[in-house]
């Protein structure tokens, strides 16, 4: 690793930091998001629970915070950051500004997939007298499965792309590693390999969600 | 069993309003197959929506076994619908699971235990004739095999009413048959009561033994489909009984008779049963001096009753002509004179 200008040590720090951040605020994100975006589906014009005021609130939300940029959203929410993991800096700091990005995000694309559920299956459950936790559980979300699946692939790869900001706040990781190293010290064979690294990660996490999504859609 | 009590039902979309339903009153009694028709946008899906719920009407009741469906809470609601099952256009089964599974889920709803989910499902695809794909996923069926599915699972719970929504439309004329033959026996071996709504006036004339016809929300026409079928009154009625009963004598003999200088009259003669038919026809032409010609017939089957349409040509001389009608006024058959 002599030509890459960087300790072993310090490139599988970093692939650790990403790794670390991304699958936190991954597990965070998706359940924040699954909960907003069944509100969405049920709380809408054609949904069984139709409810203008959530609907519209909620909606209004997220369209706002999906507006802004991830690294001012990230500093624009330091005290709420603070407030939450006692510090402003650092990895784990980080997943807060995280969180709230991919979140609404995530949201965006679940709504879609559970929308893509026909209505005609929601018509069948509630004729055979399915409660409205049965029907999101028995009816929705297996039918909408192989494309929340998608969904949350796409979603993956959008974190990825977020946290190579992170390093602003100290967080550490791939991206930063190639910010710091590659730009700052024009150390170019470094960020070349982090920028492969880089789409071999995207590629393979590509790749196990089609193969994933299409072997639950092919049935 | 089921009483639709004056039901209104009114659509309000973007300040625009439609009137679904108005003012509909019909009975389905316990073992009927009962069949509503109508054109589409009629408010024929309304009507049958009413029953489980899943609409409410904006005027009138609506009872199942007495009970006013729109005053139950939603958990007693719940438990009504566990008892009518229903089938559907688009057979709406869950893609992502197996046949097996998709029979299941109405009793997993009910918390039944695995073993007796397994045997449950395993009698109703007996039942249905679909043993053999258990383990199939929908989109390896066809649509004749999906409605099996359908059926199935909306007998899961031993409902006591089925509801079909438009449940042959997808299919073709043979698979039709066969889905429809098979709620005929739903019907007669389950005891269940069935609400069918179609746009296909075969699927009425086929199983089922009332009819209803709908037109702008409105129930124009409703009794036993033999009345309604042997002596239609509206127009729209007509139109659709007619594509399944034909009645009509063909062009090139209406031609032929505009030619014929002869002194005689056409009658149009309807049938139910067979013995009469014969008599009739027999006694015309061994007691009249009269010379008869059938220009039409047509003998349909409804309800294991047989129904015969006859337009004949009675020649010979008007007192005579007059005599053949007295007598066919004492029998017991409905008739009309033909102008053409
Ligand atoms: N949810 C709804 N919102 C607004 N209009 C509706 C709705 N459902 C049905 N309608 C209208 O009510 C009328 C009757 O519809 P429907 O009962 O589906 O007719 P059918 O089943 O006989 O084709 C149609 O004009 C239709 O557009
Ligand atoms: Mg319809």
């Amino acid at each position: 690793m002599m030509e890459l200008g960087v300790p072993f040590s310090k490139i599988v720090l970093a692939a650790q930091q990403t790794i670390y951040m991304v699958s936190i605020s991954l597990a965070i994100g998706s359940v924040l998001a699954m909960m907003m975006a069944m509100t969405l589906v049920l709380t809408n014009d054609n949904g069984i629970l139709k409810n203008k005021y959530v609907y519209t609130v909620l909606n209004t939300v997220i369209n706002i915070i999906r507006s802004i940029p991830f690294i001012i959203l990230m500093v624009f929410i330091l005290p709420l950051t603070k407030e939450i993991v006692g510090t402003r800096v650092g990895t784990t700091a980080a997943l807060v500004p995280l969180v709230v990005f991919i979140a609404p995000y995530l949201t965006r694309l679940f709504e879609n997939s559970i929308l893509e559920v026909d209505k005609g299956i929601v018509e069948a459950a509630q004729a055979m007298g399915a409660s409205y936790f049965e029907i999101v559980w028995y009816f929705l979300l297996p039918e909408a499965y192989g494309s929340l699946i998608l969904s949350v692939t796409i979603g993956t790869i959008g974190l990825i792309g977020a946290t190579a900001m992170a390093g602003a706040i100290g967080a550490g990781g791939v991206g930063d590693l190639a910010l710091t190293y590659g730009y700052e010290r024009l150390n170019f064979p470094l960020m070349l390999f982090t920028v492969i690294v880089l789409i071999i990660f995207v590629q393979i996490i590509q790749s196990f969600g089609n193969y994933f999504s299409s072997k639950v859609r092919n049935h | 069993m089921i009483n639709f009590i004056d039901i209104s039902k009114t659509f309000t979309m973007k300040k625009q309003q439609t009137n679904a339903l108005d003012h509909v009153s019909l009975q389905v009694r316990a073992g009927d197959i009962f069949g509503v028709i109508g054109f589409s946008g009629a408010g024929k899906s309304t009507l049958l929506r009413m029953v489980n719920g899943l609409e409410t009407p904006t005027g009138g009741r609506i009872e199942v076994d007495g009970q006013d469906i729109n005053t139950l809470s939603f958990s007693e609601l719940r438990q009504v619908r566990k008892r009518i099952g229903m089938i559907f256009q688009q057979f709406n089964l869950l893609n992502s699971k197996t046949v097996y599974d998709n029979i299941a889920i109405p009793l997993r709803l009910n918390r039944v235990g695995e073993k007796e989910i397994r045997a449950r499902v395993s009698e109703l695809l007996e039942f249905v004739g679909l043993s053999d794909k258990v383990n199939a996923y929908p989109n390896q069926l066809s649509g004749g095999q999906k409605q099996r599915v359908g059926i199935a699972r909306a007998l899961a719970t031993n409902p006591s009413i089925l509801l079909c929504d438009e449940a042959t439309s997808a299919l073709d004329p043979e698979t039709t048959d066969s889905i429809l033959r098979l709620l005929e026996k739903i019907n007669r071996e389950l005891k269940i009561t069935i609400l069918i709504v179609t746009h296909e006036i075969h699927v009425i004339q086929r199983i089922c033994n009332k009819v209803a016809v709908m037109e702008h929300g409105r129930v124009i026409e409703w009794g036993s489909v033999l009345d309604v079928f042997s002596n239609p009154q509206q127009e729209i009625t007509k139109k659709f009984v007619q594509t399944v009963i034909a009645d009509k004598i063909p062009d090139s003999i209406v031609q032929k008779l505009q030619g014929d200088r002869r002194n005689y009259k056409i009658l149009r003669l309807q049938f139910l049963g067979e013995n009469v038919r014969d008599n009739v026809l027999y006694r015309i032409n061994k007691d009249f001096d009269v010379e008869t010609n059938i220009l039409f017939a047509s003998v349909n089957e409804l309800q294991q009753t047989v129904l015969g349409i006859f337009v004949i040509q009675v020649i010979g001389e008007s007192p005579e002509i007059e005599r053949v009608m007295d007598y066919i006024r004492n029998q017991q058959l409905s008739w009309q004179e033909v102008m053409i």
